[in-house]
């Protein structure tokens, strides 16, 4: 592929030229057939490059923190698509990261898979991803190097199911329902935390899930617990959530944490006129407050 | 010996109406799991492996071990007893199966020989209580590899009794254990003496290149845990608990009170070597400080520890770490490097 | 279910500098209003965490009452409005899981503010009444 082979030009010279010591991109798997991260350090390993529709996860993961042994590596180049790219904006917005410190490689993106195990060839409206269904960022806001040229922006996935659609109806649903709709789902909740641990936005040095004097949050997978974990992480990433949609794809039993996500998403959208992503400049709208917030429900 | 499929239905429904509990694969939230029946009819037919191994009904991942009061002199202690229920696992798979050795070899371990020493309860008490009917895979998917760790998708180990798919859609009854023999003999009216052909048994294609005998070997050296490639086969590691929460011979627990200002209780919940907190000393050291350690841990346990310390298998292959891994992290390559 | 002779347990989350002092005049002034509520003196509406209301959830509390000090008012200078953006979305959230936010209260009640408290405790109380005991948050105790 086109796209595919520019990558590994790209980041061939990357490396020749020192400028960069690392490339984190996409690479095959040595069985089966997926899509994984690789770590490429020599110009003459860049053919593990890879590009296509299974190439979900998102890699600003890997620049973040949580990951001092790749801090180590050196300086990197990190292949992302639009999505992905946005996480980069908050990261520098939260004084995570300086934009100097990483060289972005973005690609023009049409379209990944929800899961991989559901791809046969095509992205369709079926298996596509939901945060591609509502896209507004084909192209990365950011980057250094473009790989390839730019594709109109626009879903193509007339019919695929719609995130803001799902939340409006669960809104539009009594109380009861909801609160039964979201126990059957936490309630099942196995608490491997790996919604936080592959969000690049959970970097919290220690998580409240971790601290035990007082406990916050029991950590028994039971509905209490379960409850208040998820509740407290929704509310955690409140107008920080860029919805790269990976915490509900690493989930290992369907909890459909886009919803609870990009609901928060909207509210923070409505109350203060903030999109995460889109920008590095500002404050998270949730650390800073405007004389003129609504206070209608307060007494 | 057969059992119609009809009269499975029959012996089912009879299980529960006695008050039993039966544990089979269904549908759920667009997953097959492990979960409690109310009718033969919610049992999900079409799956290969379900996504969640059946050791939380006997190892719940949740449960109480003891319940406390502090009163204005002294304090209340009460042990919790679990609550049995007679159960039946319908429809495991051979990995699975085996895998309760697994579990028991470290719930026992060393009580055998030396009868003083600590032997978990909660779970052998739920074992007892456990009939485990596997029914033999047909086929694998790409990420079965029960071939390669020494076991097959018709194994008889750990099941109590098991199942093979006959051409007409029945099965033949095999009971492998006293127990096993017991249920059958319990449940004859329901198995008839005929004979069926069986449907054939796809294996999954033994992996070249990879030998278990020699990954253990080489895992004794020191020179191999100090290798570095343990940290680029495991730089991509995110750290969560998904492969060993789903995994059916992971085994691990923390115990932790839950309170509220005067009573409380102590849980065992289980607790994963891959999260970073899992290690922490009070001092504050930690031994297994970066991620790789702590998925060589991992490794180690499955290959090293186990084939060390106990007849039974760390790893029956089941594939369930390759399939849930949110960033592919397949074990089969490791293994595939140290078999080299 | 409800039993016999219920009546609603309320957690209220005040702020040391006007709310308490507030509810302090109410007692002081002889003030009587209901006594289901459970007063937790915190330094600012500020450094409630949206946590405190899932445990008070947790710990059996049937309703919720966050008060702090007027818009302009804050001894910290702007720990109220935080707060104020913190609880519009932690609102939407609670209201999102379905939890009836009859249960969820917040006001500014300032040091002078005796009688408001007064009214705004026995109001609170009635609201939670009307929503019942909150017997689902209980059942997912284990």
């Amino acid at each position: 592929m086109d796209r595919e082979k520019k990558l590994r030009e790209k980041a061939r010279e990357l490396l020749e030229s020192k400028e960069v010591d690392l490339v984190i991109g996409y690479g095959w798997t040595r069985y089966g057939k997926r899509v994984a991260p690789v770590f490429i350090t020599r110009p003459e390993d860049v053919d593990r490059l890879i590009w296509n529709p299974m190439c979900v996860n998102n890699l600003t993961l890997y620049i973040t923190r949580k990951y001092p042994d790749v801090k180590a590596m050196g300086r990197p180049a990190v292949v992302v698509k639009g999505c992905d790219a946005k996480t980069v904006n908050v990261l520098i917005q939260e004084g995570q990261l300086k934009r100097e410190d990483v060289v972005l490689l973005g690609i023009p993106c049409e379209g990944v898979v929800y899961r991989q195990e559901l791809y046969d060839g095509e992205v369709t409206k079926e298996n596509v991803s939901p945060k591609c269904v509502v896209c507004d960022v084909k192209n990365p806001p950011l980057y250094d190097h473009l790989i390839g040229e730019k594709v109109e922006e626009g879903s193509g996935f007339e019919g695929a199911r719609n995130i803001y659609q799902e939340i409006e109806e669960l809104d539009k649903k009594p109380e009861g329902e909801r609160w039964a709709f979201w126990m059957e789902h936490f309630e099942r909740c196995i608490r491997c935390y790996a919604c936080r641990q592959i969000c690049p936005l959970c970097y919290c040095e220690r998580c409240i899930a971790e601290k035990n004097m007082p406990q916050w949050i029991d950590t028994s997978a039971h509905g209490r617990g379960n409850v208040a974990w998820n509740l407290k992480r929704a509310m955690d990433l409140a107008g920080r959530c860029v919805f790269c949609g990976e915490c509900e794809r690493a989930c290992p039993v369907n909890i459909p944490l886009n919803l609870i996500n990009q609901k928060l998403s909207m509210v923070v959208e409505e109350s203060f006129n903030h999109r995460p992503g889109y920008e590095s400049e500002g404050h998270p709208p949730l650390i800073v407050y405007s004389l003129e917030d609504r206070e209608d429900f307060i007494r | 010996m057969i059992i119609k499929r009809n009269d499975l239905k029959r012996l089912v429904e009879d299980l529960i109406g006695q008050g039993k509990r039966v544990i089979a694969p269904i549908m759920r939230m667009g997953l097959v799991e492990y979960g409690e029946i109310g009718s033969f009819d919610d049992i999900t037919w079409d799956y290969i492996n379900p996504r969640n191994s059946f050791k939380e009904f006997l190892f719940p991942q949740t449960e109480a071990i003891a319940r406390y009061r502090i009163g204005k002199k002294d304090v209340e202690l009460e042990g919790v007893i679990p609550e049995l229920r007679e159960t039946i696992v319908l429809g495991s798979r051979p990995c699975d199966a085996a895998s309760t050795a697994s579990l028991r070899s470290v719930f026992t371990w060393g009580a055998e020989e030396d009868p003083s020493r600590f032997r978990d309860d909660f779970y052998l008490m739920r074992e007892g209580v456990t009939t485990v009917m596997t029914i033999a895979c047909l086929k694998g998917d790409e990420d079965c590899f029960c071939t390669t760790v020494g076991l097959t998708p018709e194994s008889p180990e750990g099941s109590d009794i098991l199942l093979k798919e006959t051409v007409r859609g029945n099965f033949a009854v095999t009971p492998v254990t006293e127990r096993g023999k017991a249920f059958v003999e319990e449940w004859r009216d329901y198995i008839t003496d005929e004979r069926e052909d069986l449907k054939e048994i796809e294996y999954p294609e033994v992996l070249e290149g990879i030998d278990t005998g020699k990954i253990g070997a080489r895992l004794s050296d020191v020179d191999v845990f100090d290798d570095p490639v343990w940290q680029e086969v495991a730089r991509k590691c995110i750290g969560c608990g998904a492969c060993t929460f789903s995994c059916p011979t992971c085994h691990c627990f923390d115990i932790v009170d839950e309170a509220t200002g005067y009573e409380g209780e102590r849980r065992k919940n289980w607790d994963a070597c891959q999260f970073e907190y899992f290690t922490l000393h009070a001092s504050g050291h930690n031994p297994r400080d970066t991620q790789f350690k702590r998925w060589r841990n991992r490794f180690l346990c499955k290959f090293h520890i186990y084939p060390t310390k106990f007849t039974s298998t760390g790893c029956v292959g089941c594939g369930r770490c390759i399939r849930v891994c949110p960033v592919a992290l397949d074990i089969r390559e490791v293994m595939e490097w140290l078999s080299r | 279910m409800e039993e016999k002779g219920w009546e609603p347990r309320i957690v209220a989350f005040v702020c040391n500098w006007c709310t308490y002092a507030g509810a302090d005049l109410a007692g002081t002034s002889r003030l009587e209003y209901r006594p289901e509520v459970r007063i937790i003196k915190l330094p600012c509406t500020g450094r409630i965490d949206p946590l405190f209301i899932i445990k008070a959830f947790e710990k059996g509390a049937d309703g919720v009452l966050v008060s702090g000090c007027h818009p302009g008012d804050c001894h910290y200078t702007s720990g109220n409005y935080h707060a104020r953006r913190r609880w519009i979305v932690f609102r939407e959230l609670l209201k999102f899981a379905g939890i009836d936010l009859r249960r969820v209260h917040f006001s500014w009640v300032s040091a002078s503010e005796a009688l408001k408290w007064r009214d705004l405790i026995n109001e609170v109380i009635e609201t939670v009444r009307s929503a019942g005991p909150f017997e689902a948050y209980r059942r997912l105790n284990p």
